[in-house]
């Protein structure tokens, strides 16, 4: 995550600590499933960084996945971060457009603000 | 338009329940009707706040700034009915509903879809007509409203009057006790305590309503009271429930969308072609009494598209016959002359007389359906009848020529057709609908138009960056002293009176600095980070270089997760500071590096180490750089030198977090709130922690309390609905989304 400078690299950072946790790893084996992030600084598909979520074995990477990820969601920086933290609904952000999915509809269904550790404030 | 719609009607009055909301809304207009002419009520009971008259204010503003008084006209109106039936329907619809395709086969039972329709109709069906627009229930309670009102301005105790059952919901009496009670303090301001109590007490003794209410002691007044409610209303608006209402909307109108010849053959089938012309000419009187409104167009517009497109695909000649002479033409505007016309027929305004249209009394309320039957008496059978039984009784081919003829004979003849044609209502409109171009060509604007306001309603709710966004309703604009006021309710601990007093402050002097930055720093507190950012913002500016303001600004941005910005201000803070100021290069660097600023840091740390606001933004540089072990010690340094210093404690504790030793963290929360009992951000951070253990029954109790003392505190709210779904508390998710805090508190004590 380092050398990023999206501010989901600082929440997927922070996921990839909580993965070590025993809710983290409750969320794992819960979920189980791999998802990869595609995330666009500002426009979906502009400047990519790729990351990737999996709850199979409980880490976040960056890179693409080897392999096939259950499902890869594509999305801004901060429409992540609204997703990720409660503000948007992950419905209505793939309604808008604001999400785009690849891969399992049922994976993708899995995929909601609860799997995501949330950051405290200084 | 029509999501405007949807959004205003529900955000205005979806918390409170329509039928409150109207009397109020007239209470209020009677109220400011009379005391926007010369009265001004100077004194607020209890309190030392001047309170400005309402020709201050202007006369127009009051009347937008009550509770329920907003746009009164449209509340009853078919947005609300609709959005507050999504928000009933709720968040019960899930992810897989949208995310299905819908050519699926578990989605395209008929049945399912059957039941959508039918539950969209029966909803907003009864909620369109002139029943609850008029409805006895509120002329009533505004007629009881206004004899307290007016009993209240003469002095004399208030005589009840026996009212029939109102059959008020809880939450309308719970409006009506606490708003009564408001205005009531406003109105009787010269009176005493005892006489405005008694007054209310009768009032919502003769609505039958619990008078269990406590009047608010003075500080805490009418205002927070109002200002709750005030949010509610709003909060609808901005956050869960439209989500939902939205979610649940989309995917029905997905559905339909996608299917509606199947749409169309199911209901059919289930009310016969008889139920269908006739339930769609109820829905043109019931959307023509919405009338002008374009939300009224469109809906009938979707109406009469699935018209359009059954017609057009059902090839049998019945229907062949409305294709040639309904000349239409494909256009928004023409389309909606047409509904006009009904809409206009159906509130009277023009009569069909003699084959001409005619401009009508306007007074007469009922629909098309009746207009057509009286005027064409001779036709026992209302056209749509007559329809149906054609079609049963006779065989298909020859229907068009006894339609014809039925039509003659019942006084109708083609001109009633031309008139549909001079309007200008066209055939393409029902060819459009047979390609299939349905779906994506109407869905693709409607979504953008959603998307629109959803951002629309973002910027509304204060989440433009920068903007400082000032509270609506504020009883210390005109105070002699709001800044020492603001001071003083900072050091109590009451931050959300705190905000609204510096508030006053900066609005009569914006060139504080002092009154930006302790206005910047109680919204940090109150865990409003975006807030806090847009007051500190005006703080530079008008005083650019002071530190603690450079510093509030970096932790801001840090905990906003804008590294960027956060380590710009961090490195000002440095080339500011009258003994490091040396050590930094003083030209200005758009965007230091990192590394560097912290190098810089740290020799500032050798050359003094005894000052805690070097270790203190060390500790804030490490968290950025995400080197969470130093900044731990960094931060524990700091406090050996501040041991008093809640927000550093705090500080300490959201690294400990960030960093999943949440444990520790809570210890450090713990002090925190020990020094400052009223410290949101640490109540909200105490929730975290224990959500991000997996203790969620726990952290609902913590986010709780935070929202309770700051009912604004968006991230707090947020994260209360996450915990509540995970710790299986569905049930409670409702008063979540409608903010209602007495609930939430009774059911999560602390």
């Amino acid at each position: 995550m380092d050398g990023s400078s999206l501010k989901s690299a600082q929440l997927l950072e922070q996921m990839r600590l909580h993965m070590a946790t025993d809710a983290g790893k409750d969320i794992a084996k819960k979920v189980g499933l791999v998802y990869q992030f595609n995330i666009a600084p500002k426009k979906i598909g502009v400047d990519e960084e790729i990351f990737v979520v999996d709850l199979k074995k409980g880490e976040v990477t960056k890179g693409p996945y080897e392999g096939k990820p259950d499902a890869t969601f594509s999305f801004t920086d901060s429409d992540f971060l609204s997703i990720a933290t409660g503000k948007m609904n992950p419905q209505i952000a793939f309604i808008r457009g604001a999400i785009k999915i690849k891969g399992s509809i049922s994976a993708a269904q899995k995929f909601t603000p609860d799997i995501f550790p949330k950051p405290s404030k200084l | 338009m029509a999501m405007r719609h949807l959004i205003t009607g529900q955000g205005n009055c979806a918390p409170d329940g329509a039928s409150s909301s109207n009397p109020f809304g007239n209470l209020a207009n009677a109220i400011f009707g009379q005391s926007s002419k010369a009265q001004s009520i100077k004194e607020l009971p209890g309190s030392a706040v001047n309170v400005p008259t309402t020709s201050e204010l202007g006369t127009a503003a009051p009347l937008s700034t009550i509770p329920g008084s907003e746009n009164e006209f449209k509340q009853d109106q078919l947005p609300l009915a609709r959005g507050a039936d999504f928000i009933r329907g709720g968040p019960s619809h899930d992810w897989v509903e949208s995310f299905r395709p819908p050519g699926l086969p578990e989605f395209a039972v008929p049945d399912a879809q059957l039941k959508e329709f039918e539950q969209i109709f029966n909803s907003t069906g009864p909620t369109f007509g002139p029943p609850v627009m008029d409805g006895p229930p509120q002329r009533v309670l505004s007629g009881v409203l206004r004899s307290f009102l007016a009993s209240g301005q003469a002095g004399v105790p208030f005589q009840p009057v026996p009212v029939p059952a109102l059959g008020l919901s809880e939450s309308d009496k719970q409006c009506i006790r606490d708003r009564s009670c408001i205005m009531a303090r406003h109105i009787l301001a010269d009176q005493p305590e005892e006489y405005i109590q008694a007054q209310v007490n009768t009032l919502l003794h003769s609505l039958d309503i619990d008078s269990n209410y406590r009047m608010k002691g003075p500080m805490h007044g009418p205002y927070p009271e109002m200002e709750e409610y005030w949010n509610q209303s709003q909060s609808a608006m901005r956050s869960g429930p439209m989500h939902n209402a939205a979610d649940k909307w989309i995917t029905e109108f997905g559905k339909q969308n996608n299917n509606p010849e199947e749409w169309a053959h199911s209901f059919e089938q289930q009310y016969g072609s008889n139920g269908w012309a006739s339930e769609f000419e109820q829905h043109q009187s019931q959307m023509a009494m919405t009338g002008g409104m374009n939300m009224a167009n469109l809906a009938a517009m979707e109406q009469s598209r699935m018209l359009a497109q059954t017609l057009a695909s059902n090839n049998d000649p019945k229907f062949q016959v409305c294709r040639i002479p309904l000349n239409i033409e494909h256009s928004m505007e023409e389309n909606s002359k047409f509904f006009q016309f009904v809409s206009k027929m159906s509130r009277g305004e023009l009569i069909i007389e003699d084959n001409q249209v005619k401009q009508g009394s306007a007074s007469q309320s009922s629909g098309w359906a009746d207009e057509f039957q009286t005027q064409y008496n001779a036709n026992a059978n209302s056209w749509a009848d007559q329809f149906v039984h054609e079609e049963m009784s006779q065989g298909a081919d020859k229907w068009a020529s006894e339609f014809s003829t039925e039509y003659n004979q019942g006084g109708l003849n083609e001109n009633w057709i031309d008139e549909f044609s001079k309007m200008r209502v066209d055939d393409e409109w029902a060819e459009e609908f047979s390609g299939g171009t349905f779906g994506e060509s109407s869905a693709d604007p409607w979504v953008d138009e959603f998307q629109n306001q959803l951002s629309a309603s973002k910027q509304n709710s204060g989440a433009s960056r920068g903007v400082y966004v000032f509270s609506d309703m504020n009883p210390y604009v005109g105070h002699p002293n709001p800044m020492q006021e603001g001071q003083e309710l900072f050091r109590k601990g009451l931050l959300s009176e705190a905000v609204l007093a510096l508030e006053a402050e900066v609005l009569k002097n914006p060139d504080n600095a002092e009154g930006w930055r302790l206005l910047g720093v109680t919204h940090a507190e109150n865990d409003d980070d975006q807030q806090a950012i847009a007051a500190m913002m005006r703080a530079q500016e008008a005083d650019p270089t002071n530190l603690e303001v450079l510093l509030a600004l970096g932790v801001s941005h840090t905990n906003e997760l804008e590294q960027g910005e956060a380590l710009r201000y961090l490195h000002r803070w440095l080339q500011n500071h009258p003994k490091y100021g040396g050590i930094a290069p003083p030209q200005p660097t758009d965007s230091p590096y990192g590394p560097d600023v912290i190098r810089l840091f740290n020799e500032a740390a050798q050359m003094s180490p005894e000052d805690a606001d070097v270790h203190i933004v060390l500790g804030v540089l490490y968290n950025l750089s995400r080197e969470y072990d130093k900044a731990i010690a960094a931060f524990k340094t700091a406090l050996q030198l501040k041991p008093q210093d809640y927000s550093l404690w705090n500080k300490l504790g959201a690294t400990q977090a960030n960093s999943i030793q949440s444990a520790d963290a809570i210890l450090a929360y713990q002090q925190a709130l020990d020094l400052k009992p009223n410290y949101v951000r640490a109540w909200a951070n105490m929730g975290i922690s224990y959500a991000n253990q997996g203790l969620y029954e726990d952290s609902i109790r913590y986010y709780v309390r935070a929202v309770a003392m700051n009912p604004k505190a968006d991230n707090a709210w947020q994260y209360l609905r996450i915990s509540l779904s995970n710790a299986s508390r569905a049930d409670m998710i409702a008063a979540c989304d409608s903010r209602n805090l007495d609930v939430l508190q009774k059911e999560f004590p602390l």
